[in-house]
């Protein structure tokens, strides 16, 4: 054994010493009798490796005998090498093995690196190569999720699912937002939790279409939610319904099989269902004998027992179809209009005194349409040494924006959230993309301002970054809404929203649902950018 | 011829031992440890590290020649070395260095001999 380390210390001389020596010390090794002398000559070796590589860099190459040059034997020029060693042909075989060893493992280390070094990646045109999938596969409000490392190889093709399937919220809510509401909205098959398109699609119903987003009250789930049931009928068309106890019979039955199906709880959805069919056996539904009133009806049964202020029935004087799986083109293009004029609602993108970067956003817009805008605002701030992002008035959006923006925030893709589609028994995994190439904020203190209105997506993020412990959360308990709804068509008039996927944290296990986020720091809403420039401040002074 | 040599000197422990080893007869690695050992009563034991690195250096300074194989000899990888006309010039130059040295030495020491007493008042 001691030979052999002796010999592999012999070995890693420098040539020309190995090839005049290393056979004669060899065998003055072999000669010596006894381990510790043996133990002396390897340490008098590796001192002598130590002493030939540092001290006597002419001898590395001298030969003894310097090999005569190889003459050319037909006039061309022949090379010789300064090492003319040939493995034996035995040697061959551990070699393959060796090669074929530290080409596995630096195939599983380019696989698995953090740093995807393979990885090219021009954000414009990955944003404009994203390509549809059916809205089906992706409940919005919280929408366009983007599929994990572990759903696919996104180091090597990344995309962003692009489902512009609602208005983003921020319609509803901020200033800046659009005033108009969009086709988009009309023709989308789910909704968020804010249920925007039945309030769209209820109003444009209407022949004023109604501003969207100037009424405070609109700020507040429960009264849109309220609005899409109170202003689904016009009271002149209302008269003209009339329902029997046969066709309120198939509604519920419609509704029972919708709710115990994609209800994102079994339990409760058990109830709700026992609950109407109760009411009905009881005859507490035969005073309603117009749609309106029934649906409002229903659904205050079912929140009763639910206490889900997202479940909903609504009712639509005019024909409901089946929705299409995708929006238009046309559609599309006018969200994109739409969210060109208002920047992707980008509000302000500036930098605080003390080099401290600010981002105030109102609403996730899809990434495939403002992937760049939200680029060129994060390399705005890219060399600033804290960021504060503004949520106070975002009421969320889409979850592909929510992973765009994230991904600056880490150096190597990160494990968002999943969601859990209760109808499709099916859960999704939602990453941040891979790193940003150039992105110098992976590393830089991150703070979130939030508002009891942040809503959905916007309370993703927090949520999100609050347990990865990625970024300090000021301001106000937000909204609370960690599940996504989606409308299903009963019959021609009578649709229901039913919140059917559910966000579930990798880390908590768990979603905000309900009891909102809970900032790491507490301030009323309208100091929490003060709070936050403090505290990064503080931050930056301890570093 | 003679500044190039006194260049060198003093030589060091190493190349004065292997220098005056082979100033005997021609002799292997092994050789030439076993005799610098013998030379000075064990006190000085040279590693095949320091032994053929001061080799590799007295080969190019010409000072020694190294022979080859030997017929008959109990280990084939064994090579001999010789001492070189010009390595016997270096190693004379220093034993006469030495031998100054030591006389010199011995001189001082007998003349501060009787100083070495404690003087008393």
């Amino acid at each position: 054994m001691l030979r052999r380390i002796y010999r592999c210390v012999l070995r890693l001389h420098p040539p020309g010493f190995r090839r005049r020596f290393g056979d004669e010390i060899l065998s003055i090794f072999d000669h010596t009798k006894g381990k510790l002398p043996a133990f002396q000559l390897l340490m008098d070796s590796v001192l002598s490796l130590i002493r030939q590589w540092v001290l006597r860099p002419g001898f590395w190459n001298v030969s003894v005998s310097a090999p005569a040059p190889q003459s050319a034997l037909d006039g061309v020029p022949s090379f010789c090498t300064l090492n003319p060693f040939r493995p034996r042909a035995a040697a061959v075989v551990p070699g393959l093995i060796l090669s074929m060893a530290v080409f596995s493992l630096t195939c599983v280390a380019i696989k698995y690196s953090w740093i995807r070094v393979l990885h090219v990646r021009i954000p414009e045109v990955q944003f404009e190569a994203s390509r549809w999938i059916p809205p089906s596969a992706t409940p919005s409000g919280f929408s366009g999720r983007i599929p994990g490392p572990v759903a696919e190889n996104q180091a090597i093709t990344p995309h962003i699912p692009n489902v512009p399937a609602q208005i983003p919220e921020a319609a509803s809510r901020a200033a800046s937002a659009p005033r108009t509401p969009l086709p988009v909205a009309a023709r989308a098959q789910k909704d968020g939790a804010l249920q925007p398109s039945a309030s769209a699609q209820s109003k444009a119903h209407q022949s004023k279409a109604q501003e969207i987003g100037r009424s405070s009250t609109e700020t507040d789930p429960q009264a849109a939610a309220a609005q899409s049931l109170t202003t689904t009928t016009p009271p002149a068309l209302d008269e003209l319904s009339s329902l029997d106890a046969a066709a309120r019979h198939r509604v519920i039955d419609g509704a029972i099989a919708i709710v115990t199906k994609y209800y994102v709880d079994a339990d409760v959805a058990q109830k709700m269902a026992i609950a109407i069919r109760e009411h009905e056996r009881n005859g507490d539904d035969n005073g309603a004998t117009d749609g309106s009133t029934f649906a409002a009806l229903l659904t205050r049964q079912m929140r009763d027992v639910s206490h889900d202020k997202y479940v909903a029935m609504i009712y639509s004087t005019v024909t409901t179809h089946e929705h299409s799986p995708a929006p238009t083109a046309e559609e599309v293009a006018r969200y994109r209009k739409e969210m060109e004029k208002n920047n992707c609602t980008f509000e302000k993108i500036t930098i605080l005194p003390h080099n401290i970067g600010y981002l105030k956003f109102n609403s996730f817009p899809d990434a495939s349409i403002c992937g760049s805008t939200a680029a060129a605002a994060m390399a705005r701030l890219n060399h600033v040494d804290a960021i504060i992002f503004d949520l106070r008035d975002n009421p969320g959006g889409y979850s592909n924006m929510v992973a765009v923006i994230a991904a600056y925030l880490f150096d190597r893709p990160t494990h968002l959230n999943d969601f859990y589609d209760r109808g499709e028994n099916s859960r999704e995994e939602s990453w941040t993309l891979p790193p940003v190439p150039g992105n110098r904020l992976a590393d830089k203190p991150a703070f979130v301002l939030t508002s009891s209105t942040t809503f959905s997506a916007a309370e993703g993020f927090s949520y999100d970054l609050k347990m990865l412990k990625r970024a300090t959360l000021v301001g106000e308990t937000t909204s609370g809404r960690g599940h996504m709804g989606a409308e299903h068509r009963i019959d021609d008039h009578f649709t229901i929203h039913v919140p059917g996927t559910r966000v579930i944290n990798p880390i908590s296990r768990t979603n905000w649902e309900g009891t909102g986020v809970e900032p790491d720091v507490k301030v009323k809403a309208a100091s929490a950018l003060r709070a936050a420039i403090d505290l990064a401040e503080a931050k930056l002074q301890r570093k | 011829m003679e500044d190039g040599l006194h260049s060198f000197l003093p030589l060091s422990p190493a190349t004065l031992h292997i220098l005056l080893s082979l100033a005997g007869e021609d002799l292997h690695g092994y050789g030439i440890m076993q005799e610098v050992a013998r030379q000075s009563e064990g006190k000085y034991r040279l590693g095949p590290g320091t032994l053929y690195d001061n080799l590799q250096k007295l080969i190019q300074r010409e000072w020694v020649e190294k022979l080859g194989r030997r017929a008959g000899d109990e280990d084939p990888r064994r090579r001999y070395y010789r001492l070189t006309l010009a390595g016997r010039r270096v190693l004379e130059a220093e034993i006469a260095r030495l031998a100054e040295v030591v006389r010199e030495a011995r001189s001082r020491l007998q003349i501060a001999r009787p100083a070495a007493k404690p003087r008393r008042a």
